[in-house]
């Protein structure tokens, strides 16, 4: 039975357990405190753990990202809120020069035990404020890159990421965010107590024998109803939730597309030199026979502002069916 | 603390900054160091003036241009001379570079990443404020840095908090080719500090023991609670921006001029002028410094490069 929450509180309840666990947990961010999230995401915790260890921050992201390096290297555990992931390019370089890079320039002296809370996806909102980004994050060596579709992955991959010895882009989808979970059709029952979700293993969502569809965050849903309207023509198609982008888990990729020999990325994240190509070469590496391959991606393309316009580059349900058939030849 | 270092101290380490950055010079020609090596020859009164003043609870964060820094803090001579010279044994085992020092036991830690220091300064100082301690942060940049939007951003947050920071600028009048009076709004770097409520104080760096007043005084107003500060020490940099550059931007007649206004002379006349050494006795320091640093180099050499094997090691910690 699916409590009563959405997938905000959901991440909100791993943080408060968090912060009890560990004094060591901070949480850093616009709007963050007072306000508790725009998203609801960080809701009640500077009532209950003060505004010290919860703090509302100008909007200086630059400001935010460097001191959460300067606080890791003081022994602290600094969730970073970054409120849209597309800002993260006024402050890219704390993330990508220090954050990622750190442990390895020190030769393993320094930890930063660092997430970069943030929220993604499309939902109606223009080129500045819907990307996703996580291929973006995942080139960049030193980042481990998590995207939850679903309440119960929420909030166990953000204590996962919270307790993680590395710094872990943690990427909500804006259209899960304000979900509730009873309206998830996986991953709805979220225990009020903690427990984990490990960074790097995917999830067989749907098992299937004709194609391998691999996916994350807000495209998982409608992939599994793609997936229910396929089989209804015969089609059988497994989806993977791969949860995060960095690791990712070749393994359970693999053993899948030995079995169904077809696969399809659905990707909400940019088409090229992105996460699609990665899954598909890293296959082709493990020298694994595909008969069929097909990405589905935003085509390089800015995300438009108007609803019609976004719809036609953004993967939905009525794309992914398409995708579906086109690459198991029944188009 | 403070008192128990003496000018005659403060000379000794300005010998040790200026010898060890000659003996990172030797590893260029021979290409045993690689990339644009920065030194701060010149700027040795800014360092030597902030030493014994800071505890291990102390942070410093650093520049492309670190060595001094880090000798100022207390950070092992030899291990770092061994990063430099890109040797296993290096303080990072060779891969950080000598842009990037790092020594969490003493706090420090460095960036090549012009003005990039100063917010992960800031994330000490409010440590500071969580654990309820003394500790201070201290941001040292070069004049380029303060034009950066993560200066700004890093200043106005601790003036906001009235956080424990101060941020020493060296204000070598160049960033890199472009001379401060043609980037900068203002005329001088300390009376930007008021619109962060910090305070601000412009010193001649080569005067150490200015330096010295200015930065312990700036270390007590943190301490106690008053905010962060901000040191603009006036300097020049003897050599290129990096080892190579040809420097065409400074003129024969300016850099000629400005190199006769050495603070390693300038800190050994006051001695002498105020008998507190003779030149023989300080000459007699210097030719020891330079026997250590010479051994020391002579023993780094020696030392293997890190394997080539271990070079996708320590990406992640898990």
């Amino acid at each position: 039975m699916a409590r009563n929450l959405n997938l905000s509180q959901c991440i909100s309840e791993a943080l408060h357990l968090e912060m009890e666990r560990d004094p060591q947990v901070l949480v850093i961010g616009e709007d963050v405190g007072g306000q508790g999230g725009v998203f609801g995401a960080t809701r009640g915790l500077q009532k209950k753990y003060g505004s010290g260890r919860v703090l509302d921050t100008p909007i200086s992201e630059s400001a935010i990202t460097g001191m959460g390096v300067g606080l890791a290297l003081e022994g602290y555990r600094p969730v970073l809120e970054i409120m849209f992931v597309d800002f993260i390019g006024v402050c890219l370089d704390q993330v990508y020069n220090a954050i990622a890079k750190n442990h390895y320039m020190s030769g393993g002296k320094v930890r930063m035990p660092i997430v970069i809370k943030t929220a993604g996806g499309c939902i109606g909102s223009g080129a500045q404020h819907s990307q996703c980004l996580w291929g973006l994050f995942a080139h960049l060596p030193g980042l481990k890159v998590v995207a939850p579709s679903n309440p119960y992955d929420a909030k166990g991959l953000m204590a996962s990421a919270v307790e993680s010895d590395d710094p872990v882009v943690f990427i909500e989808h804006k259209g899960l965010l304000l979900k509730r979970a009873e309206d998830f059709t996986f991953g709805s029952d979220v225990p009020a107590e903690r427990y984990t979700v490990p960074i790097g293993k995917a999830n067989v969502v749907r098992e299937g024998s004709d194609l391998t569809l691999v996916t994350l965050s807000g495209t998982v849903a409608p992939s599994v109803t793609a997936a229910e309207e396929a089989l209804k023509k015969g089609i059988s198609v497994e989806v993977i939730d791969l949860r995060s982008v960095v690791p990712l888990d070749m393994d359970t990729v693999a053993a899948s597309v030995k079995k169904t020999g077809k696969i399809l990325v659905v990707d909400e994240d940019y088409l090229s030199f992105g996460l699609s190509a990665e899954v598909v070469t890293r296959l082709l590496e493990r020298k694994i026979s595909i008969t069929s391959v097909k990405r589905l991606a935003v085509p390089d393309v800015p995300i438009p502002g108007a609803l019609s316009l976004e719809q036609e580059v953004v993967p939905n349900e009525r794309s992914i069916s398409a995708a579906i058939a086109e690459t198991v030849g029944k188009a | 603390m403070a008192q128990e270092i003496t000018l005659k101290d403060r000379y000794g380490y300005m010998l040790w900054m200026r010898h060890f950055e000659l003996a990172c010079l030797e590893g260029v020609p021979t290409r045993e160091i690689h990339g644009e090596l920065h030194t701060g020859v010149g700027q040795e009164a800014i360092s030597a003036g902030m030493v014994g003043f800071l505890s291990k609870e102390d942070a410093m964060c650093s520049t492309h241009r670190n060595h001094m820094h880090a000798i100022a803090k207390g950070v092992d001579l030899r291990a770092m001379l061994a990063e430099i010279f890109e040797k296993s044994t290096g303080i990072c085992g060779g891969f950080g570079g000598h842009m990037h020092i790092f020594d969490p036991s003493l706090k420090f830690s460095a960036t090549g990443i012009v003005g990039a220091g100063v917010p992960v300064a800031l994330g000490h100082a409010y440590a500071a404020r969580l654990k309820g301690n003394q500790a201070v942060a201290v941001a040292v940049v070069g004049d380029g840095a303060v034009n950066t939007g993560a200066f700004h951003e890093a200043m106005n947050m601790a003036g906001a908090l009235s956080l424990p920071l101060v941020v020493v600028v060296e204000n070598n009048e160049w960033a890199i080719s472009v001379p401060f009076s043609a980037s900068s709004a203002t005329e001088t770097i300390a009376e930007r500090a008021p619109s962060w409520r910090a305070h601000g104080i412009r010193v001649n760096g080569l005067d150490v023991e200015e330096v010295a007043n200015a930065f312990e005084a700036a270390l007590a107003r943190a301490r106690s609670g008053k905010g962060p500060s901000i040191i603009e020490a006036m300097c020049y940099r003897f050599r290129g921006h990096f080892e190579g550059d040809a420097d065409m931007y400074r003129s024969k007649e300016e850099k000629e001029r400005r190199r006769s206004e050495d603070p390693l002379e300038r800190t050994k006349e006051t001695l002498v002028a105020r008998g507190l050494a003779t030149l023989e006795e300080l000459n007699e320091i210097e030719k020891s410094v330079v026997a250590s640093i010479s051994e020391m180099l002579a023993s780094v050499r020696k030392d293997p490069s890190p394997s080539g094997a271990d070079a996708t090691r320590y990406v992640f910690a898990e």
